[in-house]
């Protein structure tokens, strides 16, 4: 269909470059993090991403860094957020695509949650 | 209201020990640099690409930004009120524009 982005969830070549860019070769695991966000969008300029994970946070163990990336926008790496445990903000969207929020611990393990949101009015131009 | 006003908001009342939520909130085009204005020309990118917290001397929080930050960027996001201290936001764009914005915490 016009406008919609892939069906599952698979990597884009480009996402998988910025991740290990960033990452190296580091796993991401689909896990532990709450990510709230719309699934319908209509203005792609303001959407609303809540981010944070069900971990308790001890000093031992805490999210270092949330990282923000959206498959089909002309920057995949939107935004990351070091020490915070969690973070409510708002991000633009070209269009509709997988949105990725990475929460990465102090220990170095990266959990990954993955939604996708439909998009009708192209916020980045 | 111009480019650079901003605002650090805090609960009314914090007592010793809350996680308060603190919200920033600056005035900002967060122009992408691919938009054109209605006589074509192109508006160049100009976005806040660094933000830091300061909670008293100590630095809590940093976020590191790209165009992909929606007009007037607000984030919310908890902190555990230990000590009576000034909250301290920092706001850097590509242009080389800095923006602070200091609030106290006061336990009521």
């Amino acid at each position: 269909m016009l406008g919609r982005g892939p069906d599952d969830d698979e990597m884009t070549e480009d996402v998988k470059r910025v991740l290990k860019a960033r990452f190296g070769d580091r796993t991401l695991t689909k896990a532990h993090v709450q990510f709230d966000i719309p699934e319908n969008a209509p203005d792609g300029r303001f959407v609303p991403v809540f981010l944070e994970t069900d971990l308790p946070q001890t000093p031992d163990h805490c999210v270092k860094a949330f990282h923000v990336i959206v498959d089909h926008n002309p920057d995949i790496y939107v935004a990351g957020f070091w020490g915070v445990p969690s973070i409510d903000t708002r991000i633009k969207m070209r269009r509709t695509s997988y949105v990725r929020a990475i929460a990465e611990m102090n220990t170095g393990e990266l959990y990954v949650s993955a939604k996708k949101v439909f998009v009708t009015l192209n916020g980045c131009g | 209201m111009a480019t650079g006003d901003a605002r650090v908001l805090l609960p009314a009342s914090v007592t010793n020990g809350d996680v308060i939520y603190v919200r920033a909130i600056i005035e900002h085009p967060m122009d992408t640099g691919f938009f054109r204005t209605a006589e074509g020309q192109p508006i160049p990118a100009f976005f806040i690409n660094d933000v830091t917290v300061m909670y008293g001397d100590q630095q809590i929080a940093h976020f590191e930004w790209t165009s992909g930050v929606s007009r007037d960027p607000s984030v919310t996001f908890p902190l555990k009120a230990t000590r009576e201290a000034p909250v301290t936001v920092t706001w850097k764009d590509n242009k080389g524009g800095v923006y602070h914005q200091t609030v106290d915490v006061r336990f009521s």
